[in-house]
Parts: C-alpha cells; sequence; structure tokens
C-alpha cells in the first residue's frame, strides 16, 4: 500500500469518529500549550533579567568584598554570597589602599578601585530624597563602566572638586517627570554615623556636576540611577573611613581562564578573608537557577502530556476493539500486517502532529497575553537596583526559541506515538480469521 | 494449466479450549482454471474451513495446499498477505467498510495492492458498471440494498483480477428474488472464464454450479460434475 493512501485511510478512520479524536487531540494540545507558554514566558523573563543585569556589569570586572570563604568566578557559579552571610567575623576589614595590593598581583589587573557607600539624604532648598551616597573615583569609574557612568549633558570631571556631586537618574525625577535637583545647583549631603556615641548627623554643601543617563538595569557594582556619586576623597573624610564596601577589579580580558586565575590571586593575597565575584559568575548562576526553574516547569507540563498520552493509548486500543472486523476484511483483503500498524500509528501521528501545532500557537498566544497582563503594570514587581530605588515596571518578551518549537513538537508527536505503539501492534498481529468472525 | 487450487489429504486441527477438533480430516480436491465448483455441506462439516484455507486466510495443519501452485504451509505472514491478494474474497455479510462509498470500497483492494488512483478510479467505475451499479457508486453501503451491497463486495473482489473468485454464502443474507440478480452475475462472469468457488449450504444455489463437492465431517463424500458422479 502507497504511503499516500494509508496516511488517507488513517485520516479517513480519525474523521468518522470527530468528537473523540477532538477530545484526545486537546489532551495533547493543553499539555503542549502549557510546556511552550511556560517555557517561553521563563525564556522571556530570564532575557529581561540578564539584559537589566548586563546593562549593570561589565563582562571584564570583578567585585571583591570583605567576608571570606567564597571564590567566585567558577564554572560553578557558586560564587555568589559564600562567607557573605556565615561565620563568626574576623575582624578583617577591606581598604580603600588595597587597591595598590591588588594592582600588584597580576598583569591581567589594569586597574581597580574603591568604593565607599552609605545611605544617606540629599536635600535642596525644596526638596528632600533618602540615597545612596558612593564615593568612587571618577577617572577610574567612568573608564570601567564606559557606556553606564555617563552624563546626561556635560562632562563627569575628572579631577573633581571635594564638593562635587553626580546624581543618577531616578534621585532627579519622581514618577511624574518633576526634576528636583538641577545641574549647577547646591545641596545639602546628610549622613547619619550611627556607630558614634550618640549618633551623629554629619553634612556638607555639594556642588550638582551633572545628572546621570538613564542606567535602567541592576547596580551590581555598576552605576545605578538610584545612587549619588561623590569622589572617594570626599568620601572618607566625610564618613571617617578609610575602609571601603568592595573593590571593582578591570581585567585585560573577560575569558574564563583570567577571571579564574586573577580571582583566585586575590582571595590568596588576603588569606581567605574576601570573596571575589566575577560578572560572568553571577550571569552564570543566573542562568542555572532559570534552568532548575525551566525544568521544574517543563516536568509538570510533561506530566499533562503523559495523561493525554494515557488517553490515546485508552483511545486507539477501544478503537481497536471497534474496528477488529474492519481489520479482518482489510487483511483478507491482503493487507499486511506492518500496513495495519502502520495505519494506527498514522492516526496518532494526526492527532499529535494537529495537537503539538495548535498547542504551540496556543502557548504563544497565551504567554503573550501573560507578558501583556504583567508589561501593562496591572502586577509591578520592582526591579529597582540598589538602596532605595523605586519600582519599575516587569516588561518581558516572551520568547519562543527554534529548539522550544522544535521540542515541543516533536515531543507531541513522539508521545502520541509512543502510546500509540501497542495498540498498533496489537491491530496489526490480529488474525484474519478471528478478526473476521468477530461481532 | 497448473490447477487454481489443488489439496492433498489437506487436515486441519484446532483447540478448542484443551481439547483438540479435526475440522479437516484429509480432503483431496483440484479445482481447475475456469471451474465453477460449490462446495456443500451442513455447519460443522468442515466448509467454512475449507473456506479459510482455500482464502489463505489461515493454515492447514498438515498436508499440502496449492493456491495458484503456491504451498500455502510455507508461506510467512507478509506472504499469505500477497497470496490473499489473488484472490477474490465474497462474505455473506459484504463486510464493506462502512464509512466509504461503493467506489472507495473497490478501489480500497487495489489500494491495498499498491495500484496507483488514476488507475483504480478507472477500474472501480468499470466493475461497477459489470454489476450494474455504476449510477450508486458514490452511495455508502447504508444507502444500498443488500443485493446492491453483495454487487459492490463482488466488484471488490474482482479489482485486482483475482485467479479466482471466493463465496462465502454469496446470498445468505439477501432476499431470493435479488440473490437471483446476484447469481446471475456471478454465473455470467464464470462464462467469461472466472473460476469460481463457492460455500454454501443451499441447495438450490448450488445447482448454478458446473460441479458440486458435497463435505460431511472433515471430508468429501460426493464429488458431482454436472450431474455425473465423479
Amino acid at each position: 500500500m502507497r504511503a499516500r493512501d494509508v496516511f488517507g485511510y488513517s485520516f479517513s478512520a480519525i474523521k468518522l469518529r470527530k468528537l473523540r479524536a477532538g477530545l484526545t487531540t486537546l489532551g495533547v494540545l493543553i499539555g503542549i500549550a502549557a510546556i511552550v507558554a511556560l517555557l517561553s514566558i521563563t525564556q522571556g523573563l530570564q532575557n529581561t533579567i540578564t539584559m537589566q543585569l548586563e546593562t549593570g556589569l561589565a563582562t571584564d570586572t570583578l567585585i571583591v568584598s570583605p567576608g571570606g570563604g567564597a571564590f567566585g568566578g567558577g564554572q560553578d557559579g557558586g560564587g555568589f554570597g559564600g562567607g557573605a552571610f556565615g561565620g563568626a567575623d574576623s575582624g578583617f576589614r577591606l581598604l580603600v589602599n588595597d587597591t595598590q595590593t591588588i594592582n600588584g598581583l597580576s598583569t591581567d589587573i589594569l586597574t581597580s578601585i574603591a568604593v565607599i557607600q552609605r545611605s544617606g539624604y540629599i536635600n535642596s532648598t525644596e526638596h528632600e530624597r533618602v540615597t545612596t551616597i558612593v564615593g568612587v573615583d571618577f577617572a577610574e569609574y567612568k573608564n570601567i563602566y564606559s557606556t553606564t557612568f555617563v552624563s546626561e549633558s556635560g562632562e563627569i570631571p575628572d579631577n573633581p572638586d571635594n564638593n562635587t556631586i553626580i546624581i543618577g537618574k531616578r534621585v532627579n525625577e519622581r514618577q511624574n517627570g518633576t526634576v528636583l535637583f538641577t545641574a549647577g545647583e547646591d545641596v545639602q549631603i546628610l549622613w547619619t554615623n550611627a556607630t558614634a556615641r550618640p549618633p551623629q548627623n554629619e553634612s556638607y554643601t555639594a556642588h550638582v556636576a551633572t545628572v546621570l543617563q538613564e542606567v535602567g538595569g541592576f547596580a551590581f557594582g555598576g552605576p545605578s540611577d538610584s545612587n549619588i556619586y561623590i569622589p572617594i576623597s570626599t568620601a572618607q573624610e566625610f564618613f571617617n573611613t578609610s575602609e571601603c564596601e568592595i573593590i571593582i577589579v578591570k581585567l585585560a580580558n573577560s575569558d574564563q581562564a583570567t577571571i579564574d586565575a586573577v580571582s583566585r590571586k586575590i582571595v590568596d593575597e588576603f588569606a581567605g578573608e574576601v570573596s571575589v565575584i566575577s560578572s560572568t559568575a553571577v550571569l552564570n548562576l543566573l542562568g542555572s537557577v532559570f534552568s532548575i526553574i525551566e525544568l521544574f516547569l517543563v516536568g509538570i507540563a510533561a506530566i499533562s502530556l503523559l495523561v493525554a498520552g494515557i488517553g490515546i493509548m485508552n483511545i486507539m486500543i477501544v478503537s481497536l476493539i471497534e474496528r477488529t472486523r474492519e481489520i479482518g476484511i482489510l487483511k483478507a483483503l491482503g493487507m499486511k500486517s506492518r500496513t495495519v500498524l502502520a495505519i494506527f500509528l498514522g492516526e496518532s501521528v494526526i492527532i499529535g502532529v494537529i495537537g503539538a501545532v495548535i498547542g504551540i500557537a496556543l502557548g504563544w498566544l497565551l504567554a503573550n497575553i501573560v507578558a501583556t497582563v504583567l508589561g501593562s503594570g496591572a502586577i509591578t514587581i520592582g526591579m529597582g537596583g540598589g538602596a532605595g530605588a523605586g519600582g519599575g515596571l516587569l516588561s518581558i518578551t516572551p520568547v519562543l526559541t527554534p529548539l522550544v518549537f522544535l521540542g515541543a513538537f516533536g515531543f507531541g508527536v513522539g508521545v502520541s506515538v509512543i502510546f500509540a505503539l501497542y495498540p498498533a501492534w496489537r491491530a496489526s498481529k490480529l488474525k484474519p480469521v478471528e478478526a473476521l468472525r468477530y461481532e | 494449466m497448473a490447477p487454481v487450487v489443488e489439496a492433498v489429504e489437506l487436515k486441519k486441527t484446532y483447540m478448542l479450549g484443551k481439547i483438540p477438533v479435526e475440522a479437516l480430516r484429509g480432503v483431496n480436491l483440484k479445482v481447475e482454471s475456469g471451474d465453477f465448483l460449490a462446495i456443500l455441506g451442513p455447519s460443522g462439516s468442515g466448509k467454512s474451513t475449507m473456506l479459510n484455507l482455500v482464502g489463505a486466510l489461515d493454515k492447514p495443519t498438515a498436508g499440502t495446499l496449492l493456491i495458484d501452485g503456491v504451498d500455502v504451509s510455507k508461506l510467512n505472514d507478509n506472504q499469505l498477505a500477497d497470496l490473499r491478494r489473488r484472490v477474490g474474497f465474497v462474505f455473506q455479510f459484504f463486510n464493506l467498510i462502512p464509512r466509504f462509498t461503493a467506489r472507495d470500497n473497490v478501489e480500497l483492494s487495489m489500494s491495498i495492492a499498491g495500484v496507483s488512483k488514476v488507475e483504480r478510479k478507472k477500474q472501480a467505475e468499470d466493475l461497477l458498471e459489470t454489476v450494474g451499479l455504476k449510477d450508486r457508486m458514490n452511495h455508502k453501503p447504508a444507502e444500498l440494498s443488500g443485493g446492491q451491497q453483495q454487487r459492490v463486495a463482488i466488484a471488490r473482489a474482482l479489482a485486482n483480477n483475482p485467479r479466482f473468485l471466493l463465496l462465502d454464502e454469496p446470498t445468505g443474507n439477501i432476499d431470493s428474488k435479488t440473490a437471483h440478480e446476484v447469481m446471475d452475475i456471478i454465473k455470467s462472469l464464470n462464462e467469461k472464464g472466472v473460476t469460481t468457488i463457492m460455500v454454501t449450504h443451499d441447495q438450490h444455489l448450488a445447482r448454478a454450479a458446473k460441479r458440486t463437492v458435497q463435505m460431511f465431517d472433515g471430508v468429501i463424500t460426493l464429488d458431482v460434475v454436472n450431474g455425473e458422479l465423479t
């Protein structure tokens, strides 16, 4: 029998029982739709978060922070946290001038800068705002974050005066767009020294040099829309400290070997009292977290497809019993067992293909509806980096990768065929004499 | 020319639960090309078993059965299926596919044999014309009378130019008036050279045949050719 005729015969058998075939197809369809919707939303979410992270991250940088134990940058992505939470305070302090030590460690290190960070206020005559005050070397910081530490208008001074400040975009604007502070304005910078007894308010008058362009992403060591920036020397004096929160290390290149080697050297140099986190490690970690989430979601969706498969098997066995006599006729007319097998498998392929195609389309539609609902602000998830940041909308663009598309299609058809194998095999093994006698 | 069917000491034993039942106990039969043979016998005589064996639906337990010169007992399932395409089977209960039109039913046996769509369409129309159903060819079995359904089944049986027609109580399920029409078609086909083997328990029907064999208790007890005992 020609393949086309086999297929035509399968199709005629399905057409005969439209409702039954429709319901069976629905089972496959729902499973596939669930898989596609979940995967494309997760993929979209991952892309959004990764993109936001990458905006604030430079892949050729390492972040050194006090608190030993963790060694960042490994392929295992285990560099996040580590000793940051655990263990007793060893009394180790990361100092601003440790940058000199770090700079001398490797020729792969281009430069490193210390970052001092405190919560505080920025006040003008009319407005007051909570912010994070960040002390950095402007010239070096600009060098490392050349795409994000950029002024909205004018230049970021390389050799700023002690009272120069630069403010992040969001510090400057409320949600309704009112500009709070303008470049050239004099403002008060306030900070409460809680370690002093009694706690003491410190303040000084600063001059707004410029406002940063919108960064938009997470601040992971890098510039953030909700921070204000002061020169490192001013920060040391104002906060009365020689310690820093983190040291940002800029590497000559961003390959994994360099990241690993330099990270190890730094950790060794400080006798394990510091953690080194690479941007790539953070991204890797994020990637593996998403992989687990995806696996989990797909696992759940796959169960529904498994149920659909059992449904197919059930319906095919019923169909086989109903059509015993028909199979007998076909065999009496000279049809071979393998053709009977092909007819039954053909039916399951048709169900699988229709279910998978409509399922993928429906899943994609669902993903877009969910993304639109999330994006419209019906649900708002705060994504602002840094301390005291405002909320932002989560905009997800669902992504349907060719792999997901083909995978879902193959899975749908595959499940249909696998569960049809047994009934089809049984049909093909029917003895013509007995099948013809069947009432 | 080799006989169309040749049986030598043909035996078939069924297991009915754990009890062996000897349905055929040594049948010797030779059917030549152009014959019109009726196999007569009461139920339990073994004629249905004979029908299944001659139709290549089943294999004998012992003895030799040659269909179109091929030893059936040496064939596997696939080869048996191939052999069946050379047999034109007509069943008592028509056994048409209900969802197919008359023409599609006739085409089905050709489709199974791998004949192209264009060729089978033409052949099906010609055959339905032969059995006088050209104007009903787009009707489904449910829209046809019993006699018409059996004529469709005959057309289907002829579709692959079989070596012989094998009829199982061809008029057993239709009224006597249309039964005549069906028998007339069968007779005229035989006159045109189609070898015909008919299994029936109906003496009247058997008279249409040139040769009649009587079966009883798994053996042939009587063989009559043109009214003469052999």
